[in-house]
């Protein structure tokens, strides 16, 4: 008998990712909103290149020179790519870690410092130099430590995930707007290729760390793994299960249960009977920016409920103390018997960071023209997102996610733009509806 | 069968940290937070959120964690007493160097604030 239906688990998979995804793109066009950010023609960035976008250009000079400056992005996003899959296969693992942790700490203690700090000075906020310095010191040391660490707590690590996106999105609202469609789009065209083409470089990277089972070199946020209660044999992911009936997920590797004991005590000893197996398979979404994220991979073990009830008959949800805790190294062969049924596992959903990254600018963009725009954006990114996460239950394997969200953000844009502004503005102001 | 209640160390739970690796990581969040990083200290006691609920389990961890929110509480007592001292003194107390010292000045002297 399950006492929760497939939506409790399944949701809660959905909603790992999509929450904060929309807390990013709400706190950067919150952002936008209240620093009023305009664009810098200023600035020569690795997007500025080859065209400075001027406002009072004609129209064919601005799409020829944004389209330049699109191409021109992607190239150089490609090779940065290529580089740090040439660098992942001759094992220099190490070396790009430390780079990570170093780039972290750039963008959070230059690029999150400039926000704090046109925060202070657009609200004047009557905070000295000392105390701020301090602060932004703490926020960035962890911030970097939380990168690639073991030791920090999961909440922590996904709250600067999140708001790095943040500051990355922020500072890439201020590329002119013709520009930020066109790499926009170019990106999603990119990510499709470099994802599912046989030699594209986020493929090659997914399928080296997956057949050296290692984690990815890369940012990317991962959704806490789920602990399901279901008690189906194998509950799996839901997601996999809702498509396609348990596409079996099957894996290698060693098995390994631990009881925990009643409810009584702490939430931590909240999950049943855990297994947590090795997995080889690949199971996520994926995409990779400028060396700062690379596509995900789920290749952790992770832990499911329940079915592992074998050996003695304990049928019901909760607290059952199943198996004895047992020693990592010991009993492998013993459990595996008891876990025939229970071969799907649950694993954390992850997202590369460019993709809260490049759905925040998005977001951000149609802030700046108005709230609707930003509404019909959201409502389209997150379909997207959803159709993509979809998508990944029945293909099983890393799946590009700004192609089907960016193109929906743009498709809506311009159309909200186009059709339905004038149609609200006008009935609005003659009363006629809203 | 045995049941036995696991308690973890760390707040993940069976996600986190083993009880061997967690003493390490508790022993060097303290040390670090004395380099002017009291957020480490904050992070220690989150964490391991569980060694301070169950007082008698895991003596090694408790001693450091503990440690570490005795100093949390006392560098954020001193600074958030500054800092409200130097907002809410203004002027009046400061003179001209409260000029100098608030932070929106520093950052248009030092060109710092780029994004808006």
């Amino acid at each position: 008998m399950e006492s929760s239906s497939i939506l409790d688990s399944l949701g809660v998979e959905i909603i790992g990712v999509m929450a904060p995804v929309s807390i990013c793109m709400f706190l950067v066009v919150l952002l936008t909103y209240s620093l009023s950010v305009t664009s810098d023609p200023q600035i020569r960035t690795a997007a500025n290149l080859i065209y400075i976008e001027n406002p009072s250009d004609s129209a064919t000079v601005k799409l020829e020179g944004s389209l330049e400056n699109a191409i021109v992005f992607v190239v150089l996003v490609a090779a940065v790519t290529f580089v740090l899959v040439l660098l992942f296969y001759f094992n220099f693992t190490n070396f790009l870690k430390h780079y990570m942790r170093f780039s972290a700490f750039f963008v959070l203690g230059t690029m999150g410092g400039a926000i704090f700090l046109s925060i202070i000075q657009h609200f004047s906020i009557p905070v000295d130099s000392i105390t701020c310095f301090i602060l932004l010191f703490n926020f960035t040391i962890l911030g970097t430590l939380s990168v690639f660490s073991e030791g920090m707590p999961i909440v922590v690590r996904q709250c600067y995930m999140v708001v790095m996106g943040i500051v990355v999105a922020a500072w890439f609202t201020k590329l002119p707007e013709w520009t930020t469609w066109f790499i926009l789009v170019a990106l999603a065209l990119y990510d499709l290729v470099a994802v599912l083409a046989p030699g594209g470089p986020l493929k090659l990277l997914v399928e080296l760390a997956s057949t050296r089972d290692e984690e990815l070199p890369a940012m990317v946020y991962e959704a806490r793994p789920t602990v399901s209660r279901s008690h189906r044999g194998g509950g799996g992911s839901s997601l996999r299960v809702l498509v396609g009936g348990g596409g079996g997920v099957l894996d290698s590797g060693s098995v390994e249960l631990q009881a925990v004991g009643d409810g009584a005590a702490t939430h931590n000893l909240d999950y049943n009977a855990v297994a947590v197996m090795d997995i080889d398979s690949v199971d996520g979404v994926g995409r990779s920016r400028e060396g700062h994220s690379a596509s995900s991979v789920s290749s952790e073990p992770s832990r499911e409920l329940g079915s592992i009830g074998n050996r003695e008959s304990v049928a019901e949800e909760e607290m059952s103390p199943l198996v004895e805790l047992m020693g990592w190294g010991d009993n492998r062969e013993e459990p595996r018997g008891l876990v025939e049924e229970s071969d799907n596992i649950d694993r954390g959903i992850k997202l590369g960071l460019g993709d809260f990254i490049f759905y925040s600018v998005l977001v951000g963009r149609a802030a700046m023209y108005d709230l609707m725009t930003v509404y019909a954006c959201y409502l389209a990114i997150i379909s997207g997102l959803g159709c993509t996460l979809i998508l990944l239950s029945v293909y099983n394997k890393a799946l590009p996610a700004l192609p089907i969200s960016i193109m929906l953000g743009v498709v809506f844009y311009f159309l909200t733009r186009l059709l339905m502004e004038p149609f609200v503005v006008g009935v609005s102001t003659n009363l006629m509806m809203f | 069968m045995i049941s036995s209640g696991q308690v973890w160390p760390t707040i993940d739970g069976p996600l986190g940290l083993t009880e061997e690796a967690s003493v390490d990581y508790a022993r060097r969040f303290y040390k670090f937070g004395f380099a002017l990083l009291p957020w480490l200290w904050a992070v220690n006691c989150f964490y391991f959120w569980p060694v301070l609920r169950h007082s008698r389990a895991f003596p090694q961890i408790r001693n450091y964690v503990v440690r570490s929110a005795i100093g949390f509480s006392v560098f954020t007592a001193l600074l958030s007493a500054w800092a409200l001292t130097f907002s809410i003194g203004g002027e009046e107390l400061f003179g001209p160097v409260w000029d100098k010292l608030v932070m929106y000045n520093v950052a248009d002297r030092l060109g710092l604030a780029g994004l808006a």
